[in-house]
Formats: C-alpha cells, structure tokens, sequence
C-alpha cells in the first residue's frame, strides 16, 4: 500500500537532478534551465529541480564526457538512490556531438553509466526535454 | 579552521567545472588558485582534421550562449585569407545577429545576477523577456541556440519584410521592459548595495592583468574591439562604448545595462538602412598559405581567433582564446581581501561563460585544520543570510540612471 | 597614432633589436626577435607605445622549430611578435614580469607543446586531466592517440 504510494508519487512529481559531464557547449543546460523559466514551465508539472544527488529520482545528464570529469561523474551517480532513471539530454551526451575524435573526451554519457532515455538535438528544444521527462515516467508505470 | 569545500558537478543552474581552492582567515580569503581542465575537448586539434566548413560548425559549439562571436571571429578570419571581399547585406545580417546575441546574453546575465544576489523574481523576469529575443532568433535562423548563419561569403538566409516588423516590434517592448528594470534598481536601494562595493578591481590590475570586456570597462577603461578595431558593419553604425568608474560589481551591471541600450538603438539603424543586394558570394575551396588574426567583441569580453592556412582545405592551426579565460587572473585578484559571502556574485559578475565555472570551492586555513565541504547552492545560501543581517542602508551607492 | 606611424617608430627606435618587421595587414604589424631580446621590445612595446594588452600566445608547430607568437593591442593596432624556438631545445622566457596576466596562456603552452617556460611564478599543469601521461603534448604535429573503441549498450 505504501509501496503504491510512494510509486505514484515518484511517477507523478519527479524530483531531478541536472548534471553537466563536462565537455559540452552549455546550449542544452541553458535549454534545460529555460524549461524551468515562466515560458515553458516545468515545475507545474510536479517537477522540481534539486541540487543533491541524494534526493533525485531522474538524472539529467548534459554533455560529452571529459577524462577528467569521469570518475566523479560515476561517483554522483552511485549517491542517487534507487530506483534511478537517467535521461541523455542533448547529442553530447548521446554520442559526443561535434567532438567525436576528440583526444580529452569519450564519446557518450552511456560509455560511463547506464541510460534510460536519450532526447537528440543540439541542442534540445525545452518541450523536447519535457517529452521525455513524460515518456520515461509512462513507461515505468 | 580549514575548510575544504567540494562541490560536485550538478548545480541548480547550468555550469561546468572549475575548481577552485582557497586560504581563508576567518572570513576573509587571503589566498585563492584556480583549477580548470573539466571542460577541455580538444577542439583546436580536431579543427585541424577538418576543412574549413566543416570548422564553422565546429567552432559554433566553442560555446553555448555566445556561438555566433566564435562562428563570425572564424569566418573573417578566413574571408581576409580568402581574399573575399563578402556580400553588404549579409555583413549586415551578421551584425544583426550579433547584437541580438549581446541582447540575449546580457538578459540571461542579469537574470544570474539576480538570482546570485537573491533576487529570484527578478531573475524569472529577465528570462521571460529573454523569450522574446529567443523567438526572434528563431524566426530568422531556424534555431534558438547555434544559428549556423554564417558562411564564407555572406549568410545562408535572408531576412524578408514581415520579419524585420516584427524585430522592431519586439524592439519596442523590449526597450519598455529595460527601462523598467532600471527603475527597479533606483527604486530598490538593498538590491543596489548589495552589488556595491563587491570585487573591486582597480584600472591599473585591470590593464596589467588583462581583462577583456565589461569586466575591464566597469573600471573606466574605454576599450572595446568594436571601436578600436572595427569589423563587419561597426565602422558604419553610431554608437558609444559604455564605461563605468565604480570598479565594482555594480560597475559591470550598470555596463551592461547600458550596452542592452545601446544594443536595441544599433539593432534598429541596422534595420531601418538594411541594404538591398545579394546576400552571400561564392567562396573558394581552397586557401592560399598565410595567416589571420580575427577579433571580436562578445558579449563577455574580446574573443580572439588565430587561423594559418597551408594551401589545403584543411587549417594549418587555429587558435582560440575565449574571454571568460583572459578574465581568470583578473578574478583571483578580486577574490583576494573579499568575503566568503561575496564569492557567487564576483564569479557571475564576469559572466563566466559556463564554459568554464563550476564551482569547486576549496576553502583552506592554515589555522587549525576543520574541512568542510559546501555545495555552491549552500554557499550561496550563506552568502545570502550573511548579508541580511548587514545593514544594507548604510553604504552610499548611487544608481546612475 | 595609427599603424603606419608605429611602424616608422618601431623601424626607426628599436632596429637592431628586431630581426625584421611588416606590415601584414590594416591594423596589423608582424614583429619578428631573437628569443634573447624578446623581454626587452616587449618592455619598450609596453611602456613607448602603449602596447599594454596581451590578449594570447599562441603555439605553433613548424617541424624543426616551434614559433610562438605573442599577440599585443593597443587602442589602433595589433602587434604579432614572433619568435623561435627550436625543436630540439624548446625553451623560451616567460614575460610575466612585463605583462602579470600571462600566466595563464604560458601554462597552456608547457601543457600542449612541451615547452619550458623559464622563470614561470606558476608551473602547474591548467588544462589537461590529472593522469594524462606525461611526455604527451597534444598540440604538436606528431602527436597520434589510439582512442578505445566506443561500446554501443545493447548492440554489436
């Protein structure tokens, strides 16, 4: 009973945390940040932006992975706790964008930690981010 | 008590990583020393693998907020090595773009300001008005970030006349909007104070330590790229270079601000004398051995490209120095002598360009030997609650508008 | 005063210390020095012409040599002053006295070329990884990597 509770209540406000891997431009985490802003509108949705990894449910994850960025990168995504769900957000952190080759980052978020739902464009429209947020949380129900 | 404060990469507001370690006394940071590396791609070895087109779009994704100074440093560069002298209208398209990037990046800084200073309604407001700048862009180039505009030559698109009404439409709210929010800051003398007095960086280290931007203009020095060293259509357009004496971080606002106003006067002389004509030329494939310095004013300071060519398609060497780094040294300096509480505000007073600060704090004191570990969002909580109980009234700042 | 007149300063004052100078382009002056003399025109740069601003260093890989070329401005002009180096012997002086903000850019050099800057007040590494191998300068040109190849989760 309190296990339905809890379920429907991470289902339908889902707390996040964003997390820049390091190597991207930054265009998708302003993207992200102006989903949050009055236009588009997030949080109306249930969805609150936290800034600790303890209390995320969903992991949003923004950029190509730098060498130096890979441990701690790992290391956030172990203090989430489970059950954890995480989101690619923009074609960095799907397969490296522009930077495939590149000698001081890898290709993907998903060369490091495993990945749930990938949201291409370079970057992502805001809608496009709340499309997935909605699509990842259907398919867990 | 040495505090050693490790901030992971995540924050409640974009931001890569910088790390950031400083000797505290108390309050006060007597040392700090800076750690950069988490954002390093490799991108100057990758453009070397690359023709030239193919480096526009590469070059485009140096930064996020400030692509189009990056794409237009590069493509200069290579029309002076091409020899190509590229088409009126599209140097005036291009320049277009480039204020409507100042408008934008200068709204999102003032959002950051505001939220840095604890100020979040104000930071909603100047976002909310930053929609307007981003639909633009959209209308005009098909994207609201990376507009991939330029090319050798010109610009891939034109602008047609239902669209130049709807920019100056748009002009005249957004003017509207900027004026209420001077009336804001002389009519909210906390807000003012708080900004007062905060990272004071005399002219004489400002010139020494070679800061670029309103960083360097807050401190009464007049130089920007677009006067001394005009390109594109800046030789053509009357404008002022804006300063401010304060040497503080109110200083960088109040430049700011009046760069915003500058900005929406030269978005509209662009308009209203747009030439006729075509708006790109046909570029070579291939470029003769010689070497370029291409220059720029960004919103956040001056952006320098240095491109070689070897006689291929491909660049020999290109060198990039963004300006959130030429204000690096400038910012240590700042720190020193400060307060904890006033380290978020002198990092976005530079206006880092994500591109580089996230903010691993390390705080150190020799004294005794406490490690305490705070996240940027904790620190900020700090810095605001330290400043609710100074009393902000007694300082004498003056909103110059 | 605009380019053509420090160019007639720089070819009239300081002659015998350069090795050649000019003009590249409109608001442009290349410099070319001796590795000995470069403190001492970038001092006179600095303190006659008002050549305060050093806005980077570059590094560039030549073959037998590598050129670094310190780029000054001032409010009309920009002054490219080069220098070499050779290949075997990379070794130049750091201008930190001169200039205090180009600190940065000599780190970035001793990191990607394998130059040694002499008398640098800070020689720790700016932009690569803690583990990143020593003797690997990225920036030169017979520099090759072999990257791990890329796993694609659930697929072949």
């Amino acid at each position: 009973m309190i296990e339905r509770l809890v379920h429907w209540s991470r289902v339908k406000s889902p707390w996040v945390l964003h997390l820049n891997a390091g190597g991207g431009c930054n265009g998708c985490d302003i993207e992200i940040l102006a989903a949050l802003m009055p236009r588009f509108d997030l949080e109306r949705f249930g969805v609150l932006l936290k800034a600790t990894p303890r209390h995320a449910d969903v992991m949003i994850c923004t950029g190509a992975v730098t060498l130096q960025n890979r441990d701690r990168v790992l290391r956030v995504y172990e203090q989430v706790p489970e059950p954890k769900f995480v989101v690619a957000a923009g074609a960095c952190a799907m397969a490296g964008c522009v930077y495939r080759g590149a000698y001081h980052s890898l290709f993907g978020i998903d060369q490091v930690i495993p990945v749930n739902a990938y949201v291409p464009g370079c970057p992502f429209r805001p809608t496009a981010l709340m499309d997935a947020v909605v699509k990842l949380l259907n398919s867990v129900k | 008590m040495e505090f050693k404060v490790s901030l992971g990469p995540q924050h409640p507001a974009l931001h890569e990583a910088l790390s950031l370690r400083m000797t505290l006394e108390g309050e006060i940071i007597r040392d700090a020393d800076l750690k950069l590396g988490y954002s390093h791609r490799g991108i100057e070895k990758l453009a070397e693998e690359r023709t030239f087109t193919q480096n526009i779009y590469l070059t485009e994704r140096i930064c996020g907020i400030c692509s189009h100074s990056h794409t237009t440093c590069f493509v200069q560069g290579v029309e002076q090595l091409m020899e190509l002298i590229p088409a009126r209208r599209g140097l005036y398209i291009r320049t277009l773009i480039a204020e409507l990037e100042r408008v934008h990046s200068h709204l999102l800084w003032l959002g950051v300001a505001g939220q840095e200073a604890g100020f979040e309604s104000f930071f909603m407001y100047t976002w909310r008005d930053r929609e307007v700048v981003m639909d633009i862009l959209d209308w005009i180039t098909g994207n609201r970030v990376h507009y991939a505009m330029n090319t050798f030559g010109g610009v891939r698109r034109d602008i047609d006349e239902l669209q130049k009404k709807k920019i100056l439409d748009s002009l005249d709210l957004l003017t509207k909007r900027t004026e209420y929010y001077l009336s804001i800051g002389a009519n909210e003398p906390t807000f003012v104070n708080r900004l007062a007095g905060v990272g004071k960086l005399s002219r004489e280290d400002a010139i020494a330590l070679c800061a670029v931007g309103p960083t360097l203009r807050a401190s009464g020095v007049p130089m920007d790229v677009r006067k001394d060293d005009p390109y594109a259509v800046y030789n053509e357009i009357p404008f002022e270079v804006c300063t401010a004496d304060s040497c503080d971080v109110l200083g960088r606002t109040v430049v700011r601000v009046k760069e915003l106003i500058q900005s929406y006067k030269m978005i509209e002389f662009l308009l209203k004398n747009l030439p006729d004509g075509p708006f790109k030329v046909k570029a070579p494939r291939k470029v003769k051995p010689n070497e370029v310095y291409s220059r720029y004013e960004a919103p956040r300071g001056e952006n320098v490209h240095y491109i070689k060519s070897n006689g291929s398609d491909k660049p020999e060497r290109l060198k990039v120095r963004a300006p959130t780094l030429a204000n690096y040294p400038a910012t240590i300096k700042m720190l020193k002598n400060g307060f904890i509480a006033d380290i978020p505000l002198i990092f976005a007073a530079i206006d880092p360009c994500i591109c580089c600060a996230e903010r691993l704090v390390q705080l150190d004191n020799p004294g005794s030997g406490e490690s305490k570990v705070l996240s940027f969002s904790q620190l900020r909580t700090m810095a605001n609650d330290h400043y609710k109980k100074v009393n902000l009234m007694k300082k004498e700042a003056v909103w110059p508008f | 005063m605009n380019s053509e007149a420090i160019f007639e300063k720089i070819n009239g004052e300081i002659k015998d210390k350069i090795l050649e100078a000019a003009i590249a382009a409109p608001r442009r002056i290349s410099v070319k020095v001796e590795r000995g003399q470069l403190l001492s025109v970038l001092a006179y740069l600095k303190d006659q012409l008002q050549f305060t601003h050093l806005a980077t260093i570059s590094g560039v890989d030549l073959g037998e040599n590598f050129e670094v070329i310190y780029h000054l401005s001032n409010d009309t002009t920009t002054i490219l002053l080069r220098i070499l180096t050779p290949r075997a012997e990379p070794k130049i002086p750091s201008v930190c006295q001169v200039i205090p903000g180009a600190i940065l850019y000599e780190r970035e050099l001793q990191d990607m070329f394998g130059l040694l800057v002499e008398n640098i007040p800070d020689p720790r590494r700016l932009l690569l990884c803690d583990d990143w191998p020593q003797g690997q300068y990225p920036l030169r040109k017979d520099w090759k990597f072999d990257r791990p190849a890329e796993i694609i989760p659930g697929g072949k």
